[in-house]
């Protein structure tokens, strides 16, 4: 294997950048209502410059009203999604490990139907208690996966595995018995839907909130990378490199499930990204978690946002779910990966 | 699969990469500057109408009405129908993919199907006024467009009455009163007409099939529950839940006296008395045996005026006797007669007069949330027919049947 130098990060990274911005473009472009690149163009221009006057206000309107948040809240979701999956590969040592194999989704999602059923009509209720639900779910499954007072890889994915049967047996209790009214907007969320709207007026105040979550989020699963690729060799072997494996399994435990508790509260269970993102990025930058970080959370954020702009488009103007465009995009494009790899 | 080839020299190195992650919160801050603009641009969104007024929609949610609303956007097909129907197809910018009645309903630009449409397809249209439904639509598909500054007026029909009603502020909301109490009265009289046929008749238990497999019917909240009633039958099942499944099970032991399905019922060339005679199961079932299988227009499967001609038909299929030539309309003197129009007035199951209910409710057999209405064989040996004079006649009619 190479050697990891600065430089290759940087490039990687750069390059990867760069195609989220071309893919970002394409995204502002499409969609039921005609924009050219050029209005593009000139309403973002403007948009920075702030003369809004200058902009038509239905082109702010889808713009920035409609697509611009909806792209962002594809790159986050997409950044924390596969974050956290890397995360949890590294953690659990299991390349099938995803986002949810922890049942964090199954307790979000549990969360979200019971503020559907007690307080429905909050703006809100359902990303909070979304978020609190995955928050209940991550703390039963750390008490039920440690072994001697430490995390054991194999028991906490066991516990992970029960609790998420047992919370989706809760849901689809209360999706068959209780009045059906508002539970329609829940297939979507099961599967994943980045078209709610953000719940309150100030969407620039909620973005940055999000962000920073994210940001501290990753930041801190980002200080552990060196100490990853070390216990990926063994956590043994680790403990005598003077790698503090306990520490480091609990900071990455709680950081991959916020992120994956953030990205599920704001967009329900976004399917595929957590676990193909990673390994993609392993195939292409190979496995140094320092490199491999930093890369899954921008080719994450680049496929929700090519995954929503599908789902916007292929059966315009109706949407799909994003996260059936994600299982059924991201599927071939995994397998042709992975064959160009074995050859 | 996972594996990691790093010298201990890299180790040290890779230190250095560490502010990388400090690129992370400095992106966050500049997509924040980006949605600056939002804000501004949300609230100068639209031009502003001089005139307008506020009115409490379906859902309690005040909306506020623009002067004049010369495009609107319909996000279902009942209210698509509806609006034809008020004469105001023109003003039409915008429906769903499913809106096929009237045809020219299918020429207009489509935003999407109702439970998912394009925000964007639908501001596109730069609609004055957007009608939404609870039955089909969305709740997040309203917020979205009410936080975008365009007006949602989402109606919340649970009865025939109160659909007929929900038409009449339909069309005040767009200035076409005229249009719109001459419907309400022409659908009213309708509904009369039927009810002086059918007011003493005895009501028809039936079971009404939304789908087969698996078996899904109506709960009492629905307009369908209610438009049953107006045709002189009752859903032998009563739950909370608006499409409870149920188990085949129990429609053995219901034994309902006809079954009840809309034309377009899914199943290889929809659904037959001959065909369903030849499926195991339902074959055993009482109603299938005697031929009481009545498939009725789609049209009581949406809430708008159409569902009127549903009423009729299946009234007609009910209760054939009724509309004999001789048949004269009933008396509306009788007990079961003021009963009716008692439980009419309010248009709720709980209000119907409360000595007559109570009965009912000690015989629901009360499962997790399904009640289901016992069978009549059941009422008989009890005290459950004190004063009831409607299921008195009930059973008077069963008798008959059992004779010839």
């Amino acid at each position: 294997m190479r050697t990891l130098t600065a430089r290759r990060v940087i490039g990687a990274c750069a390059m990867l950048l760069g195609v989220l911005f071309v893919v970002v473009v394409i995204s502002l472009r499409m969609g039921a209502f005609p924009l050219s690149v050029r209005d593009i163009v000139a309403t973002l221009f403007n948009g920075v410059l702030g003369r809004r006057e200058r902009i038509p206000s239905e082109f702010a309107l889808v713009v920035f009203g409609l697509r611009l948040p909806r792209i962002a809240l594809g790159i986050l979701v997409g950044a924390a999604l596969s974050t956290a999956g890397a995360g949890f590969q590294a953690l659990l040592r299991n390349p099938l490990a995803d986002p949810y194999v922890l049942g964090v989704s199954s307790g979000a999602a549990l969360g979200a139907i019971l503020s559907l059923i007690f307080i429905p009509h909050v703006p809100g209720a359902i990303q909070a208690a979304a978020f609190v639900g995955a928050a209940a779910t991550i703390t039963a499954v750390y008490f039920l996966g440690r072994r001697g007072g430490q995390l054991d890889s194999a028991t906490l994915l066991l516990a992970g595995i029960v609790a998420a049967s047992f919370l989706s047996a809760g849901i689809m209790f209360l999706m068959t018995t209780l009045p059906g009214r508002d539970l329609r907007g829940m297939a979507f969320w099961l599967m994943g839907d980045l078209s709610s709207p953000p719940p309150t007026q100030n969407v620039r105040a909620w973005f940055v909130f999000l962000f920073v979550v994210f940001a501290i989020a990753a930041g801190a699963i980002y200080l552990t990378a060196s100490d990853l690729n070390l216990i990926l060799t063994g956590e043994k072997e680790a403990q005598h490199l003077g790698v503090n494996v306990h520490r480091v399994k609990l900071v990455v435990y709680i950081s991959a499930s916020l992120l994956t508790g953030l990205a599920v509260s704001v967009s329900g269970a976004i399917g595929y990204i957590g676990l193909l993102v990673p390994h993609a990025m392993r195939m292409l930058f190979g496995n140094d978690y320092r490199l491999l970080i930093p890369t899954s959370a921008l080719g994450g954020a680049i496929a929700i946002v090519v995954a929503d702009t599908l789902a916007r488009t292929v059966v315009a103007p109706t949407e799909l779910p994003v996260g059936a465009m994600t299982a059924l995009a991201g599927a071939p494009v995994f397998i042709y990966l992975l064959r160009r790899r074995v050859r | 699969m996972v594996q990691v080839t790093l010298g201990g020299g890299e180790l040290i190195r890779a230190r250095r990469y560490r502010w990388l992650f400090l690129l992370v919160p400095a992106l966050a801050l500049s997509c924040g500057e980006a949605f600056a603009a939002l804000q501004t641009a949300n609230s100068s969104a639209g031009p502003q109408r001089l005139a307008s007024h506020t009115v409490i929609d379906g859902v309690g949610r005040q909306v506020k009405i623009p002067a004049n609303v010369d495009r609107i956007v319909s996000l279902a097909p009942n209210l698509t129908e509806t609006l034809y129907a008020l004469g105001l197809g023109e003003r039409i910018v915008g429906d769903t993919n499913y809106c096929d009645v009237p045809p020219e309903a299918k020429a207009k630009p489509h935003v999407g199907a109702p439970v998912n449409p394009s925000i964007e397809a639908i501001v596109a249209q730069r609609p004055d006024l957007v009608f939404a439904t609870t039955s089909i639509n969305r709740p997040e598909t309203v917020d979205a467009l009410t936080r975008l500054g365009i007006p949602v007026y989402t109606t919340d029909p649970h009865t025939v009455r109160g659909m007929i009603d929900s038409f009449g502020r339909i069309a005040d909301l767009v200035g076409a009163e005229k249009q719109g109490s001459a419907l309400t009265a022409s659908l009213n009289a309708r509904l009369g007409a039927l009810h002086a046929r059918l007011a003493t008749l005895p009501t028809i238990r039936v079971l009404f099939v939304v789908w087969l497999d698996p078996l899904i019917t109506i709960g009492q909240n629905t307009f369908i529950a209610d438009a049953l009633q107006w045709a002189g039958a009752e859903s032998v099942v009563v739950s909370q839940q608006n499409w409870p499944q149920l188990s085949f099970e129990e429609v053995v032991r219901l034994q309902p006296d006809y079954l009840v399905f809309a034309a377009s019922h899914p199943g290889e060339g929809g659904v037959t008395a001959k065909g369903l005679r030849s499926q195991p199961v339902w074959k055993d079932l009482r109603a299938v045996q005697q031929g009481h299988v009545a498939i009725i227009s789609d049209e009581i499967d949406r809430p708008d005026p159409g569902l009127i001609d549903a009423i009729e038909q299946l009234a007609h299929e009910l209760h054939p006797d009724a509309f004999k030539p001789d048949a004269a309309p009933a008396g509306s003197s009788s007990k079961a007669s003021r009963e009716r129009v008692a439980f009419r007035a309010f248009g709720k199951k709980s209000e119907i007069a409360p000595q007559g209910l109570k009965p009912l409710m000690k015989g629901r057999w009360v499962m997790s949330d399904l009640k289901v209405r016992p069978p009549k064989d059941r009422l008989f040996s009890a005290n459950y027919l004190r004063d009831d004079a409607r299921l008195e006649s009930g059973l008077t009619t069963r008798c008959c049947e059992c004779a010839h």
